[in-house]
């Protein structure tokens, strides 16, 4: 091939990359640090309260994140069905994986089964991280650690609010590290 | 250019012209009439609507600019492939 079609292709592969260097709008990690503060200190205090609001929170949250990435989308004037399909099979999936959980475990087993549903949010932001959005595999190790964490917090007063902060504020600093404003072009 | 942009209209459903010199690092007469030869010709189509007061125009690619397309990237496939 010649030197100036390498050079060419080289500058199609260059544009179309730089396309495909999606970041997350902050405000859908911002809904999420919200919601996950809540939904996870909950399990402290009103325990018995924490499956209707994950199911309430988590649907009204995921359709509002659905509205703010195609809002995101149209303001980027970079728009994709495919890629908005993608982002929303995969954050289903780990919901209804969650939800199949939640469902099936035994009522004595609360903590053991929150502690799990918390190793599934670690591994959808993993793979979120792996797939989607380049800046929230952090938030999979930090979910992750926070997981490990809370087999030693055994005498602490409060752990799941300490991982209820610890996950809100990382998805906060991942907001800042890797997303962007609704509105920025 | 023109390969480059119908690649990035086949990639995505529609872009936006300031996306569009945005991703290419075109100026806005340079990019102005490489998509008015691409309209032209039927390789796109053109959408227009306003933001905040401002016009926007939307660029997808049409039936026959992804024909062209699919026959530039078979011909470029035989040029590199093997045989």
């Amino acid at each position: 091939m010649s030197p100036d079609a390498n050079s060419d292709l080289g500058y199609v592969r260059e544009v179309v990359q730089r396309s495909e260097r999606q970041a997350m709008p902050r405000e859908i990690l911002w809904l999420w640090a919200a919601i996950s503060l809540v939904g996870f200190a909950l399990i402290d205090f009103e325990p018995e309260r924490v499956g209707l609001y994950w199911l309430v929170a988590g649907v009204g949250g995921f359709v509002l994140s659905a509205w703010l990435g195609s809002r995101r989308a149209h303001a980027t004037g970079q728009e994709s069905r495919e890629t908005g399909r993608r982002h929303q099979l995969h954050w289903a999936g780990m919901g209804v994986a969650i939800f199949l959980l939640a469902f099936s475990a035994d009522g004595s087993s609360a903590q053991p089964t929150a502690r799990t549903i918390l190793l599934m949010v670690a591994l959808g932001y993993w793979l979120a991280g792996v797939h989607l959005v380049p800046a929230l595999k952090w938030m999979g190790v930090l979910a992750a650690a926070t997981y490990v964490a809370l087999a030693f917090l055994e005498g602490f007063p409060y752990p799941w609010t300490a991982a209820a902060i610890a996950i809100a504020a990382g998805l906060v600093v991942a907001s800042f590290a890797g997303g962007t404003a609704g509105a920025e072009r | 250019m023109r390969l480059a942009i119908a690649v990035l209209l086949s990639r995505w459903d529609r872009l936006s012209f300031s996306r569009l010199r945005e991703l290419t690092g075109e100026t806005d007469g340079s990019l102005g009439a490489h998509m008015r030869r691409m309209e032209e010709v039927g390789y796109v189509s053109v959408d227009k609507e306003f933001r905040d007061r401002k016009p926007v125009t939307w660029y997808a690619l049409a039936p026959t600019g992804r024909r062209a397309l699919d026959a530039h990237l078979r011909a470029l496939e035989d040029l590199i492939g093997p045989g």
